[in-house]
């Protein structure tokens, strides 16, 4: 079984958030809800400044803390190992926004799918359908696009990237693109002081 | 790449602080009213006062349960908070909520009309039915402590002092409303001795938020972060006005010097209870998430 995770590579992310809407397309996700973001950073003193682009996701840890502290059962790690939310057992507590150390959860307020996504109190066609999976009022977060994962597809930000930052494939794999990356890059997880084990790494 | 210099960027698409905003005002009621009504009960237990118990029971019964179900996304499906008992805080406080709001319904009831007489059971029974709510309202007094230092995410409250600060906060509300409701029912050598306690409680008190924000502020630079909300910038005002001088030096101050008062008393009470309601909200709104990186030197 493989065990899906993903490398960012910083060198190639030039910030253009085209993952991000992708994201949203593919999930129907509701206004202001982002499962993955590309945060930025300004540094240096003028004119020796930079700007970086951190891409974000779920990090699908093996030590799940939100699966840790989930009180109804509902976030569950699949064989592959990718962190889900079961929708029907969500309870919207939040335990498991307080638990995560990357700030990757969301709470889908139940106005979020009475208001529309251009706020005239009626849903479009599309939304009808894809807000579907949602309960709400849940709490839930990226899931690797697991549907399509399932297909033999990467997932949805993977293919939207423009500049191939963003490296899906089977941790597990020694010659997968993702576990070079890892091994000849020196791929780190973010804040391993959690000690989450993350299933994303970053290369620059 | 130390994230020590990261500025704190709300909900932006920026690298920095981020404060968690998934537990606010709703939950921070939900928590007081469970530490102040199982404290209430259990302070009442141990002086034998019967209406205290009661109250403390119908407060986390009814306030608790309100401000949870009204913060909860889908409260339809609460009853599956239960489920985890194996893993998860929420669900052992729960369990814990159930079994002592029954057997400390059974006690109370008990004193106040003879169960063991009327149904027949002994005082070993009547005494397991005491301790089981004794122990079940202990696990209530803390567990939402547990709860919030379980993980590692936010560093305020990744802390062991977290549950000793529920402990302290929940038994020393449930002293002083012991004291409040209890004046005029209490012996004078058992008036004397919760004030007795509330000064050392309120000492206690101290002693955990100094070693917590001490912790905090030496354990990471997120803990770092939120202790600098709490006393410097944002929030510092409150904490200090609130949980500093109205939660723990007024009231101190008038328990040591009026405490034959009862109008010094119930000042007493309620600046401690307005402090502890501070604290609660002011812990969830410090809390913050570290950014995952940074660049700045």
């Amino acid at each position: 079984m493989a065990r899906y995770g993903m490398v960012f590579d910083l060198r190639r992310c030039i910030g253009c958030n085209a993952c991000v809407v992708g994201c949203k397309q593919e999930n129907t996700l509701p206004d202001g809800v982002f499962f993955t973001r590309t945060l930025s950073e300004e540094y240096g003193v003028f004119p020796a400044v930079n700007r970086v682009y951190i891409p974000t996701l779920c990090n699908h840890c093996e030590d799940a803390p939100c699966e840790k502290v989930c009180p109804s059962g509902a976030t569950y790690t699949r064989e592959d190992g990718i962190v889900m939310v079961d929708a029907d057992k969500c309870i919207g507590c939040g335990s498991c926004a307080v638990a995560c150390p990357y700030d990757q959860r969301t709470e889908l307020s139940k106005d979020l799918f009475t208001q529309g996504l251009f706020g005239e109190g009626e849903l479009t066609p599309f939304e009808e359908q894809g807000y579907s999976r949602f309960t709400p009022g849940m709490v839930t977060k990226c899931d690797f696009c697991s549907g399509r994962v399932d297909a033999g597809l990467d997932p949805a930000c993977v293919v939207t990237c423009p500049t191939d930052a963003r490296i899906f494939g089977d941790l597990d794999d020694p010659d997968s693109k993702a576990s070079r990356l890892i091994r000849e890059r020196g791929g780190r997880p973010p804040l391993p002081e959690k000690n989450t084990s993350p299933k994303v790494f970053y290369v620059d | 790449m130390s994230t020590r210099n990261a500025p704190i960027v709300g909900d932006s698409f920026k690298l920095g602080y981020r404060f968690q905003r998934y537990w606010d005002t709703p939950m921070a009621n939900a928590f007081f009213f469970g530490e102040l009504g199982a404290g209430l009960f259990f302070v009442s237990l141990l002086l034998g006062f019967v209406p205290g118990m009661a109250a403390g029971i119908v407060i986390t019964c009814i306030l608790k349960t309100y401000f949870h179900v009204s913060h909860m996304g889908v409260p339809t499906k609460a009853w599956r908070a239960i489920l985890r008992p194996d893993r998860s805080w929420i669900s052992r406080g729960l369990l814990a909520i159930i079994v002592w709001s029954t057997f400390g319904a059974l006690h109370v009831l008990n004193l106040w009309f003879g169960l063991e007489a009327a149904l027949g059971f002994g005082p070993i029974i009547g005494g397991l039915i005491k301790l089981i709510a004794a122990c079940a309202a202990l696990v209530v007094m803390t567990y939402q402590g547990f709860a919030m230092s379980h993980s590692t995410a936010i560093s305020l409250w990744s802390s062991g002092l977290m549950p000793v600060s529920s402990l302290v906060y929940s038994l020393t509300a449930g002293t002083m409303l012991t004291l409040v409701f209890g004046w005029n029912a209490l012996l004078a050598g058992q008036l004397g001795l919760l004030v007795n306690a509330a000064l050392l409680l309120l000492v206690v008190i101290a002693v955990v938020l100094l070693s917590l924000l001490h912790g905090a502020h030496h354990g990471s630079p997120g803990g770092r972060t939120s202790v600098e909300l709490l006393l410097k910038s944002r929030y510092a005002r409150y904490f200090l006005g609130a949980v500093w001088g109205t939660g723990l030096i007024l009231p101190a101050l008038l328990l040591w010097a009026g405490a034959g008062s009862y109008p010094a008393v119930i000042v007493a009470a309620i600046g401690m209870l307005s402090g502890y309601y501070a604290y609660r909200v002011l812990v969830f709104k410090a809390g913050v998430f570290e950014p995952i990186m940074s660049f700045r030197p």
